[in-house]
């Protein structure tokens, strides 16, 4: 079943185009990892299914319904979580409260209600707050939870990126460059969370340098360059795709 | 942090809950231990000072600076004044009502303002006091550049008058403990987290589905009406208003009230600096002509040095260490020799 239709998607920068004709599907509880060299394009697409930027040509479905054009939080109240390249955390709050402003949008009581400290509005708020105990222990960050985000090493900024997200519980988890600098045995772990994020149901459109932790981890992988696709298929066939072989992985890594 | 470890920080709230209520009982018995009617009149205005502060910290909180933090407070004034002198209600009756009319304007100039974020913001709201100002000063009907006269003191509740300036204190005492109850309430609920989500990281808070314009225009109503009550007060409690009492400094000074205090301290920050920036000039007033340079150094060297605030310097105190000083003193150099290119 289609979460995601990218559907011929043209991005001009001033006239540089960043992104030409790209289409592709994304299907419900998949992970599908999209690479290519620096300045292929792939940063860009995210940010236009986020609603950062909006396209010039071509449309996104999601659930059938296009959300192109739609503000940055109207597309994230309808099931799409991101996570940024650069740390982007409320540093100066603490990791806890961090992953509590993720639930923002799954609140069902009246705001009135959580003013006025009603009992359900009190019940919400400590489901809540035991969801977020659960989603620390679940990226092994309850150690750390009172502990404000600026202080943490980068590597744990980038699952406490993620934690945030999974608060906010999307259909499909936008992850630009999830392991890029953590070291061999963070990204081993960060593998498998992923793996079980989408075990969640969450599909996820991972962007990522690590060809490793790419082709262990997907099951469809696009490949762009110079902003356009230049192929789509399984890992193994990716990897042995001469045309990417030449484009972006030069012939002795795989 | 508060009232997010239930159970984990008992033995703090229950000190926090001890320390407020030391803190009201101090503010409840405080005018009868003092005589004269002056130092009354210096805690009216500390109390309003801090209403007008919380309104700044308020948009503060969501990342928007504003320099018109008067404007509401002069169209408070206004409101209840002419809805008591001209229509004839009681002030009782005309409270209620520039609160409606707050929320009105407000949600109809906010619409607009809060589109702008950043510089814009300040820009923005930095005329539209100067446009109020004006405007009450041009408008025959609202008394011109004289202002009104004799405006009535609040109307007696039963037995209770609002005579003496113990009495009023009382009452702007208890509108800014309500004010408070409130703004802790929604500072502490998930639209106070939903605020600072806003200005932490404003594209962070998009993608978890925080809608910035809306939250903004939220914190702009509250702010702009909780200023207009403090100007209904204002204007019965000095008996006259005129637009100069509005023009720029006032919106400048309730800005340095929560610079002062703390920026970060959303209540208690607006609270000391009203306290210290009422009550530090009127002793510092030897020599009346150099007053205002005199605090405007203080205020300086605490900005630049301490931009925490008194409380945030409390709170994490500085490194006092010559190196950690000098480190410090490059900085605003760096700071103001970029100024300058610019």
């Amino acid at each position: 079943m289609v979460l995601l239709e990218i559907q011929n998607i043209t991005k001009i920068f001033g006239g540089l185009i960043a992104l030409r004709d790209v289409s592709f599907d994304i299907n419900r509880s998949e992970i599908v990892g999209l690479i290519g060299p620096n300045g292929a394009g792939k940063s860009t697409l995210f940010n236009i299914i986020s609603g950062f930027h909006h396209p010039d040509k071509g449309r996104i479905l999601f659930k059938d319904r296009q959300i192109n054009g739609l503000q940055v939080d109207r597309i994230a109240r309808m099931g799409i979580g991101r996570i940024f390249q650069e740390p982007t955390l409320f540093m100066q709050e603490t990791i806890f409260e961090n992953v509590l402003s993720g639930f923002h949008r799954h609140y069902r009581e009246a705001a009135w209600k959580a003013l006025l400290h009603t009992p359900a509005a009190n019940r919400e708020e400590r489901i809540k707050k035991n969801k977020a105990i659960e989603i620390l222990e679940f990226m092994e960050l309850s150690a750390l939870s009172g502990e404000l985000a600026a202080n943490l090493p980068h590597g744990r900024q980038r699952v406490l990126a993620i934690a945030i997200a999974l608060a906010s519980e999307p259909d499909l988890l936008l992850l630009d460059e999830p392991v890029t600098g953590m070291n061999p045995s963070e990204t081993t772990t960060m593998i498998e969370k992923i793996r079980q994020i989408r075990g969640r149901g969450i599909t996820v459109l991972i962007v990522e340098h690590d060809m490793r932790a790419v082709m262990s981890l997907c099951d469809r992988i696009v490949v762009l360059n110079l902003g356009v696709k230049l192929v789509e298929g399984t890992p193994d066939r990716i990897k042995s795709d001469e045309r990417v072989i030449e484009a972006y992985l030069g012939k002795q890594v795989i | 942090m508060k009232l997010l470890n239930n159970g984990v920080n008992d033995r703090n709230s229950r000190l926090k809950l001890g320390a407020i209520i030391v803190a009201l009982v101090a503010l409840i018995i405080l005018p009868l231990c003092i005589e004269s009617d002056y130092i009354k009149h210096l805690l009216i205005m500390v109390c309003i000072g801090t209403i007008l502060g919380m309104t700044f910290s308020m948009l503060y909180s969501t990342g928007l600076i504003t320099l018109g933090a008067a404007a509401f407070y002069a169209v408070g004034a206004y409101t209840s004044t002419m809805l008591v002198t001209s229509a004839g209600l009681s002030f009782w009756a005309a409270l209620p009502l520039t609160v409606i009319v707050a929320v009105v304007l407000s949600l109809g100039f906010g619409a607009i303002f809060v589109r702008n974020a950043g510089v814009a913001f300040v820009i923005i709201t930095l005329i539209f006091v100067q446009v109020i100002v004006i405007a009450a000063g041009q408008v025959e009907f609202l008394g011109g550049w004289g202002g009104i006269m004799g405006i009535p003191r609040p109307d007696s509740l039963g037995p209770v008058e609002f005579t003496t300036k113990q009495d009023l204190y009382y009452l702007i005492l208890a509108i800014l403990l309500l004010i408070i109850i409130i703004y802790n309430a929604l500072y502490s609920s998930r639209i106070g987290r939903a605020w600072r989500a806003i200005k932490l990281s404003p594209n962070l808070a998009g993608t978890l589905g925080i809608n910035a314009y809306r939250y903004r225009l939220l914190a702009f109503v509250i702010g702009s009406t909780t200023a207009a009550v403090a100007g209904c007060f204002y204007a019965h409690y000095f008996q006259n208003i005129t637009p100069g009492a509005f023009a720029g400094w006032l919106s400048i000074y309730v800005q340095l009230y929560a610079v002062l205090g703390g920026l970060e301290f959303y209540i208690l920050g607006p609270a000391f600096g009203a306290v210290i920036m009422t009550f530090v000039p009127e002793y510092l007033r030897v020599v009346k002509e150099i007053e205002p340079i005199v605090t405007g150094v203080l205020l300086l060297i605490i900005i630049l040095f301490f931009p925490g605030g008194i409380l945030g310097t409390i709170k994490n105190p500085p490194d006092l260490s010559l190196k950690s000083f000098k480190s410090r003193l490059s900085r605003v150099k760096n700071r103001l020799s970029q100024g300058n290119k610019s």
